[in-house]
């Protein structure tokens, strides 16, 4: 993927770039708002990663002119520890992710995943998913694993849900909290790991291989379960 | 000289200077008006006088006439006649101008000072000129007597204003040389000091008490702000030793990719224990300065705790107690919901790590929401300590947490012009924390189905 960074600390920059360079990806750097935004208004990018705080236009301002010139490109936007209560205006002004800064290169790596993989508008409306031999109908709430009924609880519903719409991707704890619960801060409590191990315990409850698989030090990844019948 | 550098005696002189002008000014105006009124009076009072004359010579003839201007000049009244013949010779009386045959008003000049004669002449039957006249200079003296009465009063107005502006002035200087020097006071740092009042409660005291209630709320602020400081000083300087520690440690060590891998691993640990204590203390400052409040929305608190609760409800079983929840539904609030999650969040975090027994979540419709469990609670000498920044009770030293916990959730009871309460638990045991939340007012017509 071609992805355009913005961000003004060399230190910073460097670090993300060299990360993102090991995962294959292509990374055009912009040191200033200005550059960047010219940068992203001529060239075509997958994802652009921006620092909210920067010389010339911020982030806010970039993803705004983006938006306002029918750019529809993924944004993610980087911000300091202090504005962490400002994701929505970040949100409303058209990033797509908001992530605070200090954040784990694999948190970012996960974020940058979802985004390249965002559905498209249209599978948005679906019905249903699938992944494997999981199915969930969206209109009546229900999940099958091969032909047995699964009965989970609301939250249980979101999660798996969340879960399905991004397959195979590392979903990290944070991304989880927010995405599901809508909490953007960390509790001391770690409720997404009880939650994630009940979910599992009820999709294997008939015997079947296990299809939500525990990243250490990242996160977890729904995929088809491995040697599984159906794939 | 210092003075028209004042506000007060520049306007004194000023006011006293517009006096002065408007007075000459309305001197010069005056005058005029009173030495023109006061001649019509002259000329109406030679008229009646010559009226007199001429019925005395209709009635008794010229020898009347003459008889009664003899008689009339001998008494030497301020009004002057004569008679004279056709060929300018004076048959009685006397005007002291120059010989003339005059018929109607005129001014002439005296004969002996040249100082001004008003007359009158009428001439009767036969070509005899009857002269009525009398001097002006009366008329002259009363016009500007009159008419210097407004520059003197306006000269003492003015003088009057010149010293009432000084008085003013020098009492002003003195309030505001207070007022200067408490201010200095402040700015080089002493924010205990306040500005003076008189005690009258004019609007110079009521100036001062708003400054002096700025001044408090600033001392305040700045207090919090030097707390802040000393808690992060205190509070991060520890396990950043620790962290130093440790990496010191292990670049002494000998070299060994497995213990190298722990150490890093750990020290990422300490790091991200250090950012938790920093994020939280940035979110208790910033709530404490009354940041966020421009994100405030109209919220479902109902939901906001159902949800919260959910999230939490499968943990709490698994640590093998109990969750219970009574929500009055549709209680609306103002406020930040991330906030407000947070602080819910941190109050089970609490509940979990710290209580004991069952957990129960009420919210009641007047917004009050609690948090209670069947632990051994709090002594009461430690509930306002445990809701300040780093306190951590003995007992729970050994346990994680950033000892900022119920600091934040009072942060943001505050933020919400609310309060953080803690009391007792259900059955006089354990522990009740209870946040007051003042709900949105309800709306006439809920929206929606």
């Amino acid at each position: 993927m071609r992805i355009l960074l913005i961000e003004d600390d060399p230190a910073t920059a460097d670090y993300l770039a060299k990360g993102l360079a090991e995962e294959g990806h292509v990374v055009d750097r912009a040191l200033t708002g200005k550059d960047g935004l010219f940068l992203a208004l001529n060239e075509p990018f997958d994802i652009i990663v921006t620092d909210r705080m920067l010389p010339g236009p911020d982030g806010i301002a970039i993803t705004r002119a983006l938006r306002a010139s029918g750019i529809a490109t993924p944004v993610l936007m980087l911000t300091a520890l202090a504005e962490v209560d400002r994701r929505v205006e970040g949100l409303e002004a058209g990033a797509d992710d908001y992530l605070a800064k200090p954040f784990a290169f694999a948190e970012l790596r996960a974020r940058i995943r979802a985004l390249a993989r965002r559905p498209a508008p249209a599978a948005a409306e679906a019905t249903e998913l699938a992944v494997g031999d999981l199915r969930a109908d969206l209109l009546r709430r229900a999940v099958t694993r091969g032909t047995r009924p699964i009965e989970l609880l609301p939250t249980e519903f979101r999660l798996l849900e969340y879960m399905m719409r991004h397959p195979g991707e590392v979903l990290t704890r944070t991304m989880l909290l927010e995405k599901v619960w809508d909490f953007s801060f960390d509790p001391t409590t770690n409720i997404i790991d009880v939650h994630v191990s009940r979910l599992r315990r009820k999709l294997e409850a008939g015997g079947e291989p296990s299809m939500i698989r525990t990243v250490r030090g990242a996160g977890y990844v729904l995929a088809p379960a491995l040697g599984a019948g159906h794939g | 000289m210092h003075w028209p550098r004042s506000f007060a005696p520049r306007l004194a002189l000023a006011m006293a200077a517009v006096v002065l002008v408007a007075s000459v000014c309305g001197a010069g105006w005056g005058w005029l008006r009173a030495q023109s009124a006061l001649r019509q009076q002259l000329d109406l009072v030679l008229a009646a006088e010559a009226e007199g004359l001429i019925r005395d010579y209709e009635n008794y003839g010229l020898a009347g006439l003459a008889e009664a201007t003899r008689l009339y000049t001998r008494r030497q009244g301020p009004i002057f006649l004569s008679l004279a013949a056709p060929d300018g010779r004076i048959i009685a009386g006397g005007v002291p101008v120059a010989p003339v045959t005059l018929r109607g008003f005129a001014t002439l000049p005296r004969a002996d000072d040249g100082s001004e004669i008003r007359a009158l002449g009428a001439l009767l039957p036969g070509g005899v000129n009857l002269l009525v006249a009398t001097e002006l200079a009366p008329v002259n003296r009363a016009a500007a007597a009159l008419a210097w009465t407004p520059p003197i009063a306006g000269g003492a107005a003015a003088l009057l204003a010149l010293a009432l502006g000084f008085w003013l002035a020098r009492r002003l200087e003195r309030r505001l040389a207070a007022v200067s020097q408490a201010a200095r006071g402040v700015m080089a740092g002493d924010l205990t000091q306040r500005l003076p009042q008189s005690g009258r409660g004019d609007e110079f005291d009521r100036l001062a008490a708003t400054v002096n209630t700025m001044l408090a709320r600033i001392e305040t602020l700045v207090a919090e702000l030097r707390q802040v400081t000393d808690d992060i000083a205190h509070d991060l300087r520890s396990p950043l030793s620790r962290l130093r520690q440790r990496l010191e440690a292990a670049v002494g060590a000998a070299r060994d990719p497995d213990a190298d891998t722990a150490v890093l691993e750990a020290a990422i640990d300490d790091l991200d224990g250090i950012l938790a204590t920093f994020a939280a203390l940035l979110r208790i400052a910033r709530a404490e300065a009354g940041a966020g409040r421009d994100a405030f929305s109209d919220l479902d608190l109902s939901a906001l705790v159902e949800g919260v609760a959910e999230a939490y409800a499968p943990v709490v079983e698994d640590a093998g107690r109990s969750l219970a929840t009574e929500i009055a539904p549709g209680v609306r609030i103002t406020g930040s919901a991330a906030l407000l999650r947070q602080a819910l969040a941190n109050l089970l975090d609490n509940a979990l790590a710290h209580g004991a027994g069952g957990i129960s979540i009420t919210l009641a419709p007047d917004g009050s929401l609690s948090v209670a469990d069947e632990g051994s609670g709090i002594p009461e000498a430690e509930r306002d300590n445990v809701q300040k920044r780093f306190y951590r009770l003995d007992r729970s030293r050994g346990t994680p947490g950033t000892g900022l916990g119920l600091a934040l959730v009072a942060a943001i009871a505050r933020l919400h012009g609310g309060e953080l309460a803690l009391g007792q638990g259900p059955g006089g045991h354990g522990l009740a924390v209870r946040l007051r939340l003042v709900p949105a007012p309800q709306r006439d017509q809920p929206r929606g189905p």
